[in-house]
Order: structure tokens, then sequence, then C-alpha cells
């Protein structure tokens, strides 16, 4: 994977990016909004996802999208445009239709959004930004990353040393299976246990449990974080502006109204575009910067 | 002005009848090397860690620590934190966090240092150490090497006075140990701090101390300079003699008192002590007699008959498809009652050679046999229903009950179940009809009696009611080849067994090796531990590029290398070309 | 245990007016259709007085450690198994830690358990759902259970001194140990039965319902509606049985070992009894 401009920045305003998109389309289904979030969720996630992740990412997000297209109308029935009858002899009515298709937007949205999030928000950016709020909890959230891959190597080294004394878990029945399994586990969780107890130690001796305890990081608020921030507040307040307001806001049933205020509500999907739109921009940027920089180089050394 | 001063020093652990540390008095200057060492349950680890509070252990205790001029529980935390560091055996279980730059803050963090002074002393710390290129990478990524110098220098960050370390080298593979204690070494030497270091691998670290504290059964036997301890060592006849450095041995062998005011410490002190005593002496170019620990029970392979336990022909590992071929080519058979050790460097593939032999690694071409079996289409259970056991690295990984008595008996009765013929030594009479009823019945007595057998052979029968993980590293040890040995194995393969030994256990381990080898028991042994191969070997094989680029007897092996060698061959090397251990050195002169 | 009354105060206060405040807002405000948002922040809401008054308590480094082995054991579990979808042992070692370490660790295992694994698989819509539904788990095995932790605990040899009979290298005894191991299982059979019913009952009741419920609110939103909602439940069914069955038989096989291994521990190190220095 190519390394993102966007997750350069600092972790706040990451945060606050995802924060925003993943929030906006789950507290205000609005058609407009929802359009534009999924566009954009889309565009960031296919810019930044490749390989096998990826795919079940997408696979997850359609499926959903077709559960939630197919349960609205089947089971909301509100709405006075009716279009058929359902087996059921239920009504089927367009706005039910309607509104299936903007929760599938919201839900493919949100499935996206989160395809993104999880390639940018890398764990350390979260135990940063939580650190100082909740410090015993991230810093149990740091070691658990740190004990994970760890004791994944240990269950090897115990499956491959029981096996050495004629305990082998790969062969025999279920059960001899099963119970080979099962003492793998115990081997592991004693052995992970009595360890655990020397990094406590060692935490101590560091001085940990010292009243006044604070929270380092790598990260740098420099100005380019602060301008992106300031452009951010700008674009997300006159979105939020506009739906609090009740500028866009809209109504489903019993039928579509749609109480849009010219020219506010342009405004607000413009802003809200924008905003969704900014780190894609930024990358897109970034990328052709480089493959100008990189143009010239080669040009220069193939003169 | 004493750093620490220990004064009549008394602990005993709860529940125990004899102190772990019996009056002891030491002080430590500031700025001093000081290497403590003894066996292995001596209590040095007790004794360090009453050096700090956070770490002193329960128990009964009399007698004093000053720190500084004061009563170290009078030491503020916050002071002992910063002021004094203090280094965990493991490096794994030292490691707290999961990224690199967070480890070596987590110390200042504790201590409420504000971000910017955090990021001097981090990229402070990263430069001194070389620490600059998996600064960012997770821990998980490192070598074990990276991982103790990691762990040492995010207690450096903390700019300690004085930095403890409890047995620090003793998971790392030789030349990583001796890439550690040399950054010690410069710490010391560069920014004055005070060291105070447990070891047992010697060889690396008393030349480079200032001071060395011999103890022995909780007290202090002696502590001064080193070529002053080493002559003590010699007058009190104490077995800690054995545990010093080859050049030392030599000399304090030959030697009734300090000649040049020096006792030689390195290869090439020795080198000079030597070509000295032998100038004036007569020819040089004698032959060495041999004079290994024991004498060999088997001639060199191909010199006897019997079918090979292992056969090994030209083969072929990978772990993927694409990749590397970790195993190229390789040949190699053990026959019984012998003790084939393969030495090579890191990472050459030692261990995935091994992996081979059980089965565990598939190999794409070639042939190999275990006792005619071949790995590659039988599973664990048949082999070692064969006779194959396999002793690994960590015998935590073996341990699955709450007590070693638990972990032995749950091996024997597996095995007894399974083949009851071998408990009872193949009895006849388990054909005879009226018996044959019973022959799968297996008696409490019976799978007692084997276990006794083996706990005899092992020396491990006053463990038994304790939890494996409260004995000692070397017990541990022991413990894991005793449930080895009760699946009756007839071929045993070990995987770094003396990693973490000290030189006393060694002994009595290649004591046990060798009884078990009379009854045609064959090892095969992987090892960085050149001085151990060397000793005790049968058979030394240079592993090297996924082959075996060398192999011979001990004595033509080591003798035909000039760096990949023991110490008492490259000090003797021109002098006493056969020579490969101190003892044959010693040997070589007194008769000559 | 000493706790913050303040915090406890506060984190009460949170619940009883905030939750109820948030509720009328949304029929105020938002005419009542936000069923999703609401959801959440009720969710973060409750979540939030558990981990004020952990962080209120500053734990000592020994309890992090063993909370920290427990998620990563936990979530170790989950990807050893992920082939098998909702065959996972999650709510079985939560139910373990919340037993042997208390209601209020248990929830914090459970919680962080949920988050850090999504590290992995992740993170999602599910995310908030899954950490609220594996906390309350924890939680309330820490409610019921931390008796039976102790009682399993106790008649462990858990060897930390030689036995008493030990005159230097006596001889054990194979008939009285070694083959009674079984005889001593049959005393306590019934109360990990016991626990194992709760971990099953428990993960249908409260992982199921409330995972489904959420799957519900979020496709339908403003159609929320009770046939909507049995529609999910009914779906969901195999899953949740799956998962309850896998969570019995994790806490059959795991219980006993894993709660002894808790109790030796916390035993050898004086955990939770210990002093916080400074």
């Amino acid at each position: 994977m190519n390394k993102s401009i966007f997750g350069g920045y600092h972790p706040l305003v990451n945060f606050l990016y995802f924060g925003y998109a993943i929030l906006v389309p789950v507290f205000f289904v609005q058609p407009v909004y929802l359009a534009l979030s999924f566009a954009s969720a889309l565009a960031y996630s296919v810019y930044l996802n490749h390989g096998k992740s990826a795919r079940f990412g997408y696979g997850l997000a359609i499926l959903l999208m077709a559960v939630s297209a197919i349960m609205n109308p089947v089971f909301n029935h509100r709405g006075v445009t009716i279009l058929t009858y359902l087996p059921d002899g239920n009504p089927l009515t367009l706005e039910s239709v309607l509104y299936g298709v903007c929760m599938a937007l919201m839900i493919g949205g949100v499935i996206l959004w989160f395809m993104s999030y999880n390639a940018i928000m890398t764990s350390d950016k979260f135990i940063y930004l939580f650190g100082r709020i909740i410090p015993a909890m991230s810093l149990i959230i740091s070691m658990a990353l740190r004990f994970i891959p760890h004791y994944r190597a240990q269950i090897r080294r115990i499956a491959s040393a029981r096996r050495g004394i004629g305990f082998d878990a790969s062969s025999g029945g279920f059960f001899s299976r099963v119970r080979c399994g099962g003492e793998i586990l115990s081997v592991m969780v004693t052995w992970a246990l009595e360890n655990g107890i020397e990094t406590s130690d060692s935490m101590q001796a560091r001085g940990y449990g010292l009243p006044g305890r604070t929270a380092y990081s790598n990260y740098r608020f420099d100005s380019r974080d602060k301008t992106l921030l300031c452009v951010f507040a700008v674009l997300m307040a006159a979105s939020l502006t506009a739906i609090i307001s009740g500028a866009a806001s809209v109504q489903y049933f019993p039928m579509l109204i749609a109480g849009t205020v010219y020219p506010y509500a342009q405004i607000s999907y413009a802003c809200h575009a924008a905003a969704c739109l900014l780190p894609l921009a930024l990358e897109v940027r970034e990328d052709i910067l480089w493959r100008t920089l990189l143009g010239k180089v080669t040009t220069n050394e193939s003169v | 002005m004493n750093l620490f001063e220990i004064r009549n020093l008394t602990f005993t652990y709860p529940e125990r009848n004899l102190p772990a540390l019996n009056d002891v008095s030491l002080s430590v200057a500031a700025g001093e090397f000081v290497v403590l060492c003894g066996k292995s349950g001596c209590g040095k680890s007790t004794l360090l860690r009453h050096l700090k509070t956070v770490l002193t252990p329960f128990g009964e205790r009399s007698g004093e620590v000053l720190y500084d001029g004061r009563t170290l529980g009078s030491v503020p935390q916050r002071e002992q934190a910063s002021r004094i560091g203090y280094v965990l055996q493991s490096a794994d279980n030292q490691i707290v966090t999961d990224k690199v730059w967070h480890e070596l803050a987590f110390g200042l963090e504790s201590l409420g240092e504000k971000t910017p002074v955090i990021r001097r002393r981090v990229a402070e710390m990263a430069s001194f150490f070389g620490i600059q290129e998996w600064y960012e990478k997770s821990v998980t990524e490192l070598s074990g090497g990276q991982k103790q110098i990691l762990a040492l220098a995010s207690v450096l960050a903390m700019q300690p006075d004085v930095l403890i370390l409890d047995e620090p080298t003793s998971q790392l593979d030789p030349i990583a140990a001796e890439d550690f204690i040399e950054t010690l070494k410069k710490i010391n030497d560069e920014i004055g701090t005070t060291i105070i270091l447990s070891e047992h691998r010697l060889e690396g670290a008393l030349p480079r101390a200032d001071r060395a504290v011999v103890m022995a059964d909780g007290q202090i036997v002696c502590a001064g300079g080193v070529s002053e301890v080493g002559l003590k060592l010699k007058e009190l006849n104490d077995p800690m003699l054995t545990a010093m450095p080859t050049p030392m041995r030599v000399y304090l062998a030959l030697e009734d008192q300090d000649k040049g005011g020096h006792v030689p410490q390195t290869v090439r002190d020795g080198r000079v002590y030597l070509e000295g005593k032998m100038s004036g002496g007569a020819d040089s170019q004698r032959f060495v007699r041999p004079c290994g620990a024991h004498p060999p029970l088997r001639g060199v392979a191909g010199m006897t008959t019997e079918e090979p336990l292992i056969e090994m022909k030209d083969v072929w590992f990978r772990y993927e498809r694409d990749g590397r071929d970790i195993v190229k080519d390789l040949a190699l058979s053990v026959y019984p009652g012998e003790l084939v050790c393969v030495c090579g460097g890191n990472g050459t593939g030692k261990t995935t050679m091994l992996g081979v032999i059980t089965g565990e690694n598939k190999y794409y071409r070639g042939r190999v046999r275990v006792f005619g079996l071949d790995p590659k289409k039988s599973d664990g259970r048949t082999l070692s229903d064969a006779g194959l056991a396999v002793l690994p690295q960590d015998p935590q990984t073996l341990f699955t009950r709450p007590t070693v008595f638990d972990n032995l008996i749950d091996v024997a009765y597996a095995c007894a179940k399974r083949r009851p013929d071998s408990i009872r030594g193949a009895a006849p009479e388990a054909a005879h009809p009226a018996t044959a009823k019973n022959a799968n019945h297996i008696t409490p007595e019976e799978v007692e009696a084997e276990v006794r057998r083996v706990c005899e052979l092992t020396d491990t029968a006053d463990l038994m009611g304790f939890h494996p993980y409260d004995v000692s590293g070397g017990e541990q040890q022991r413990t894991g080849l005793a449930m080895a040995l009760l699946t009756k194995p007839k071929l045993l393969l070990l995987d770094e067994p003396t990693k973490g030994m000290d030189s006393f256990f060694k002994e009595k381990f290649a004591a046990i090796l060798h009884r078990l080898r009379a009854d045609g028991l064959g090892v095969l042994m992987v090892s960085h531990d050149v001085e151990f191969c060397a000793r005790y070997a049968d058979r030394c094989a240079l592993f090297f590029g996924g082959d075996i680029v060398s192999e011979g007897a001990p004595r033509e092996f080591f003798s035909g290398n000039s760096f990949y060698t023991t110490a008492a061959n490259r000090m003797a090397r021109g002098l006493f070309p056969g020579a490969v251990t101190a003892d044959e050195i010693i040997e070589s002169i007194m008769q000559g | 245990m000493r706790r913050l009354p303040k915090r406890t105060a506060f984190a009460t206060v949170l619940v009883i007016l905030c939750i109820p405040a948030v509720i009328a807002a949304d029929v105020l405000f938002f005419h009542d259709r936000s069923y999703y948002a609401v959801s959440l922040i009720i969710i973060a809401l409750a979540m939030l007085p558990f981990a004020l008054v952990f962080e209120g308590r500053k734990p000592q480094a020994r309890e992090l450690v063993v909370i920290a082995v427990m998620v990563a054991i936990a979530v170790v579990g989950r990807a050893a198994f992920f082939m098998l979808p909702q065959f996972k042992p999650v709510v079985a070692i939560v139910i373990i830690a919340g037993a042997a370490l208390g209601a209020e660790s248990g929830f914090v295992c459970g919680a962080l358990s949920g988050f850090v694994s999504n590290f992995i698989f992740g993170q999602g819509p599910w995310t908030p759902w899954q950490m609220f539904a594996f906390g309350m788990i924890g939680f309330f095995a820490g409610l019921i259970f931390g008796r039976l932790a102790a009682s399993i605990g106790a008649p462990s040899r858990d060897g930390t001194m030689r036995p008493a009979a030990a005159g230097g290298a006596a001889w054990y005894d194979v008939a009285r140990l070694g083959w009674n191991v079984r005889a001593r299982k049959r005393v306590s059979r019934l109360r990990i039965f016991v626990l194992c019913a709760f971990g099953g009952g428990i993960t249908l009741a409260l992982y199921g319902i409330l995972l489904d419920t959420a799957a519900a609110v979020m496709f339908t939103q403003d159609g929320f509606s009770v046939t909507t909602l049995l529609a999910t439940y009914i779906s969901g069914i195999p899953f949740n049985a799956v998962h309850a069955v896998s969570t019995v038989v994790f806490l059959a096989v795991l219980a006993r070992p894993m709660i002894e291994k808790l109790e030796r521990v916390k035993k050898k190190y004086g955990l939770y009894h210990g002093n916080a220095h400074e």
C-alpha cells in the first residue's frame, strides 16, 4: 500500500475527519448527503485499500446494502404512493423503497468509511489520542497489541514442542485433537500469566504508578495540521449548521418532502462534499506532485 | 563514595528453611563495572532485587542496603525509578508497549516528563544505540539482540546513575551477547554509569569488569579485582574456577601466584602468556593427548556397522513455494549412542533442519528416514512411538500441569497407555494368553516406577511438589528433559539446550547425556555453544547456507577452523594445534 | 478495594440523568427518528462510568498486565477460530476473567477484547455494540461468579511450597495425587455446569439480542418496528446458537484450568491486595 498523505497528518485531524464522515450520515438521513457521503467513501476507500481485505470489505458492504434495501420496503408499509401489493397483502410503497435505498447508502457508506478509517487510524494514533483521557485502558490496549503476535508465535512453539514428545494436535481422532489443542492453550495461558508478572515488574521498575504520568507521542501539531483543521472546521460547521437549522431537512413518511431551503442547502451540500473529499484531494495532489518531480528527475538524467 | 553499600543482609523467602542470602556485605563504588557470578540459584538475582525497593521480594530480612548514604527504603520512589536502572533477564517479558518509540518513552512518561524533554531524551537514546532504523517499528519485528538493546535503552533513557542487569544475555546467541556486553562497556566508559551485572557467560564479561564478586549458597565467596578473585578461587579450590574464561583457567592451573601482575583474561593475553611459557620449553609442536571429558562412546560415522537412527540424503526444504531454500542438499546421519552437534550462526536454518526431522517441515526433495520412517508421512505420535523425542529450546512450552510431578505423570501415563510394552521393557509374558487381558491395563505402580527411574536419572526428585514456574531455569530444563525421556526415546533432538545454563549444570547435563548414550540413545544437538560441543560431542558439524559444510570429530573439526572455534583453540593455535579445551592445554603443558 | 466515591457518584448521575435526557432530546429535536444515533449515544454513556471508575482507581501495574493478557488471549482465540463463523472463545474467556478478577475488571476486559480484536478484524459500526455486550457479560460474570472463582481456586495444589511431608527427596504418592485428580474434579463439576449454563444463556440473551437489535436498528432506522426486530432475531438464531454452543464448549474445557491459573497468579503475586507505591 502506498503511504497515505492524509495519514501523515496529526491524529486529531484524522479523527475529526472520520468522526464527521461516519457520524453525519448516521445521524442525518438525507438523500443528497447520503449520496455524497457514499460516493466520497467509495472513492477514498478505493484509493486506500487494495487486496484481499478490501475485497472482503466491499463484499460486506454490498451484502448489507442489499439486506437493507430489501428489508425496508418488505417490512415498512408506510407511505402514500403504493406501487404494488406484496404476496402477504401488504402494500409496497415508493417512500419505503426510497427509504430503503437511502438506508443502503448509509450502511454502505459507513462500512466504506470504516475501511478507510482502518487504513489510516492505526492503533498508535488511537492510543495517542486517548492516552491522556483513559491512560490505564490505552496502556492495556497497547500491551494487548504487543502480546497478540507474541502469543501466536508462542502457540506455534508450544504445538511443536508438545508434538516433539508425542502429543500431536494435528493427528489422531477428533477428541484427541481437541484435547491436544486445549492443552496447547492451557500451556499458553500459564506461560502468558507467569511471564506477564515480569512485565509488570519491568513497569514498576520504570516508575509506573507514580503520580503525574504523562503521555508522550511522536506526533507534532504543526502548521499544515492547523491549516487543515481550520478548513475542516469551517466546512463542517457550515454543513452542520444547515442540518441543525433544518435547511436541508427531509421527511420520508407518509410522503417524501424535501424541505430544502435554497441556496443554503446547496451551499451545505457543497461544504459536505468538500469536507468528505478533501483528504482524497490531498492524496491525489501529492501523487501528481511526485509524478512531475520524478518526471523531471528522469528527464534531467536522460539529458 | 560508595553508591551502594550492603551491610550484613540476610534474607529468607517465605516457607523456606534456608536463607537465600546469608550475611552478605558488599559495596559498589560509583563508576564501577562489577560482575556478579556464581552457580544458578546461588542468590544472585535475589541480591540484585534488593537493590531496588519495588522489586524487593517478600520474606524475612535483616541487615540493610544503603544507596548514596541513605537507607534504600528512605529514597523516594521517583528518585529510585529514575536513578536505579534495572534490566531483567528476558527482554521479551520486559518490553511493555507495542512500538519501539513508545517503549523508549515509557519510563519518562511515568516520571511525568514533558513531551519536549522526552523527545530529546528518546532521540539521544536512539542515536546512541543506533536505533533510528527501527525506531518506528513494532516490537514484534525485532530480533532477540535488538529487543535486549531496546530494553536497555528504555532504562537508560531515564538517565540512571547505576544499571543493574540480571543475566541479560542468557537468551541471546553468542554474537548478540558479545555485542550487548560491549555496549555495556561503552556505557560504562563513555557515560560513567555504574554497572552491576550478573552473568554466567564469563568469557565476555570478566575481561571488561573492574571487579568480580563470586557467590555461592547465598554468601559471597570472594570479591575484588578479576585477577585477585581468580587467584583467591584457586586458593580456595572453589568449583567456580571451572566457569572462568579459558585463559584464566590455563594460567591458574599452571601458576600459583600472579606473576606479571595480571592474570590473562582475553585470548590475546592468554596467547602472550602461553608463548612466554613455551619459549623456554622444548619443542612446541607436540601432539596433544586426547583428554576429553568423556571418552568417545562410538567411532566417527561410517566406522560403525549399525543402522543409523536418522538418515538424511540430499534434502531440500523451503517454507514457501517461491521462498528461499532454507535446507539445501543436506546429508546427515546419526548412529545409536552418538552425540552429534550441529553448530552454526543464527538464522542459518539449524532449527528448521530439526523441524525436517520431526516432520513438522515437509521437505520437497531428497530422502529422510527416522527409524526407517519417512517423517513427511508420519505424524508426531507415530514418530514418538518409534522413539523420537525433542527437547525444545524453552522447556516452559511443555508444562501443562500445576506441579512438576503432574507433568511427569501425564507424559508417563500417556506413553504407557499407548505402548504398554515399553514400560515393561517389552516383557515376553505380554504375549502369554493369561496375561494378555491385562496387558493393556497399567497400574499406578508401574507408572510410578518409571517416573522414579527417570527422576533419579535427571535429578528432579526433589522438585516434584513445585509448580514448574516456581523452580529455577536449570531445574525447568531438567524437568523438560525428564518429560522427554519418559517417552522412552532412542533418539533425542536438542535445540540449543545449553542456552541459559551455567557451567556447572552444563557438566551435569553432559553427564546425564553420557549415561543415556551408554544405553544406545543417539543425540542430535543444535547449538551455538562451541565450548560445550568441543568438550562433549562425538562428532561436530558446521551448518551454513542450508548445508553441512564440514564435519568431523571435535578435535579435527575445531582445529581445522580458525574463527569458529573454541577460545582454547584460538589461544593455543600454533603451539598446540590439536588442543580445543582448556584441560587439554593444561594437560599438554604439565606433561611436556 | 477502595473506590473514589466522587467518581462513582458522578458516574451514577451520568447514567440516571443523561440517558433519559438523550432520549428526550431525540424526541424533541429529532422527532424520535434517529434510533441508531440515539442508541450509540446511550451505549457510550453506559460505558463511560465503568471507564471512569476503572481509571479513577489508578489500577496497579500487575492488574493491568493480567487484564491485557486476558484480552490478548481472547483475541488470539478469536483469530484461531476465524474460519468458523461465530465459533469463538471470546465470551468464555471474558466470563472467566470476570469470575476470577471481579466485575469491574471483567467489564474492562470484555470491552477491550471487543475493541482490540477489531484492530485485527477491522473496526466497523458494530464495534461499540460488541464492546458493550462483551463488557456487560464480563461484568455480570464478575457479579454472579466472583465467589465461584475462589472456591475453584482454593483446592488447587498451587505448589508454592514443598509438600509438608517432604523430607528432602520424599516420594510422592501416585495413588493419592495422580489418580485422585479425577475425584477432585467431580466435586465442583456442578459449579462448572452452572457457569457453562450461564455462559450459553448470556451469549444468547445479551450478546445475541443486543447485536441483532443493533443490526435491526441500523438497517431500518425510521422504519424500525417489532416485525423487523423479530425478523432479525429469527434470522440470527443459527448464528447465535452456534455462538452459545461454542461458549458452553469453551467454558467446559477452559473454565477450571484457567480460573486455577488466575487464582495462582493472584495469590502468588498478591494481586488485588497489593499496595500501589508512593
